[in-house]
């Protein structure tokens, strides 16, 4: 194995050279620090580079591979983490001029579990300025599309409260697991928004998904959210075997009059479940009438949990806040009581709906974002009381399974035809609470059938 | 609904105790007005008798 090869291999590709003592893990990282410096100056994902502190965890890996001790299959593989989530002694800035020089003194749950199972903390990566979802209010400047540097990311890149975690795997051509809230630990991550924020892995493969998943899934006495349910081992979930299992197809989302939805994203899906039926999958229609108008619902809430959290700061140290984070959270403060709490009530009718829905069929399908990733604005002023309509329709493709509480999982499902930018298209997965299993089944059987995750970014 | 003014706007701010002036007031009272429209238009049958109840997931695997 080259070494400019290794960060193209899927995760447990990697793990399977460690376990073999093919490639080590110290080798595994020189040869993601190389990728690092060739192309972050280009897409900025990182915030920070740990590379001093995650050799020190590379070394300790292949030696204990090398005696023996091997973890399982993420053991000597590299990991980033977002930078709201805490890790000790590296800077975790949430994105923003106020944190610049925060410094954890203990590791989020997460990242303590992440270690225990032998990954390598490779560095933290960047973010909206306390994940407030848009593209461009980090302090350290905004990530970049590497399909096409010109073209939004998606937001964040982690963390999932409206969907930050299936949209920017949506808009870069991976796999985003959201987790059940109650299924990963949020001890040390900053909260976003309480009631809805949820940990998971973005990765290349469905089953790289499945086994960072089941490494940080499960309770955890320091998140009284945490749930003690058992925790699977999701790998033997990825059967390749749909045989039966009844697929939802959402119908707003096909519908452009009742969505929005981009042609090119909608016959994606339609094909996608053709894929899925091919693999002996039964696809009904289903209907969600309430969900597809949500996006102001979800927005309400996250602007008032996500605000609750800084009442000192944005009082005594306005300016320094990004100008498009002050004026979401100066909004946010000014929201009257009964609005939030008819988007609480309306919380409630989604819900109802979403699992309603969900106990006719295994799994609901439907697009991740109306369109592929476009491009990218710098100017973040709220212009007209139309714009900022705009922007809060946003979050109606992956809000209702953030204000259900369920799973969902966005996969690569196609791209935009090369004259058309060759962007990636995707699927969104949502399934039974706590029932990521199912998701991953199906979105394995899909991936195997289809050549898209095959695909590499030309950046 | 009728929108919000700037002036409007500026006293919620002092009641929350933020000093909104000049281009940033007239931003946040775009946001503000396009959040209580749509808010506003957001006709659910039933919605009235909703319990807002943040979240109840069942205990064990579905």
């Amino acid at each position: 194995m080259e070494q400019p090869d290794i960060p193209f291999l899927s995760a447990t590709q990697l793990a399977s050279l460690i376990e073999g003592r093919q490639v080590s893990p110290e080798e595994a990282l020189n040869a993601y620090l190389d990728r690092i410096e060739q192309v972050n100056p280009k897409v900025n994902a990182y915030i920070t580079v740990c590379a001093d502190e995650a050799m020190e965890q590379a070394r300790q890996a292949g030696q204990e591979i090398q005696q023996g001790r091997y973890r399982g299959p993420l053991h000597g593989v590299p990991v980033a983490v977002k930078d709201q989530v805490h890790t000790t002694g590296i800077l975790t800035t949430d994105a923003s001029k106020i944190r610049a020089d925060f410094v954890p003194t203990e590791d989020a749950t997460v990242v303590a579990k992440l270690k225990e199972a032998g990954a390598v903390i490779i560095g933290k990566t960047n973010m909206s300025e306390f994940a407030i979802g848009d593209s461009f209010s980090s302090f350290k400047g905004p990530a970049r599309n590497p399909w096409d540097l010109s073209r939004d990311p998606g937001t964040s890149l982690g963390e999932d409260t409206g969907g930050s975690i299936r949209g920017p795997a949506s808009l870069c051509g991976l796999v985003g697991l959201r987790p059940t809230w109650g299924r990963v630990s949020r001890f040390g991550a900053d909260g976003a928004c309480w009631s809805i924020d949820t940990i998971g892995p973005i990765s290349r493969t469905v089953e790289d998904c499945a086994v960072t998943i089941g490494a940080i899934a499960g309770y955890d006495p320091k998140d009284p959210y945490t749930r003690q349910v058992p925790v699977p081992d999701y790998r033997q979930a990825l059967t390749g075997d749909i045989t039966g299992l009844k697929v939802g197809l959402v119908q707003e989302y096909l519908d452009p009059e009742k969505s929005g939805v981009d042609t090119r994203v909608r016959d994606a899906i339609i094909a996608a479940a053709g894929v899925l039926s091919e693999l002996g999958a039964e696809v009904r229609d289903v209907s969600l009438p309430l969900s597809v108008n949500c996006g102001v619902a979800i927005r309400t809430i996250t602007h008032v949990e996500r605000v609750s959290l800084h009442p000192e700061w944005l009082r005594e140290r306005p300016q320094d806040y990004h100008h498009n984070t002050r004026v979401s959270f100066s909004t946010a403060n000014l929201i009257p009581a009964p609005v939030y709490y008819k988007a609480q009530k309306v919380r409630a009718m989604v819900r109802r709906e979403v699992l309603g829905a969900l106990e006719d069929v295994d799994v609901l399908i439907q697009p991740t974002s109306a369109a592929p990733a476009g491009v990218m604005s710098m100017d973040g002023t709220v212009a007209s009381k139309e714009q900022a309509k705009q922007a809060l329709h946003r979050g109606g493709y992956t809000g209702p399974y953030s204000l259900t509480g369920t799973t969902a999982m966005s996969i690569l499902c196609g791209f935009s035809s090369e004259g058309d930018g060759g962007l990636p298209l995707a699927m969104q997965i949502a399934g039974r609470p706590f029932n990521e299993a199912t998701v991953l089944r199906v979105g394995h059987a899909y991936e195997q059938a289809t050549p898209w995750h095959n695909r590499l970014p030309p950046v | 609904m009728r929108d919000l003014t700037d002036a409007e706007v500026q006293g919620m701010g002092y009641a929350v105790g933020l000093e909104l002036d000049g281009p940033e007031l007239t931003e946040v009272r775009h946001s503000l007005n396009a959040m209580l429209e749509m808010m506003d238009a957001l006709e659910v049958p039933g919605v009235n008798a909703v319990e807002p109840v943040p979240l109840i997931l069942p205990d064990t695997e579905v």
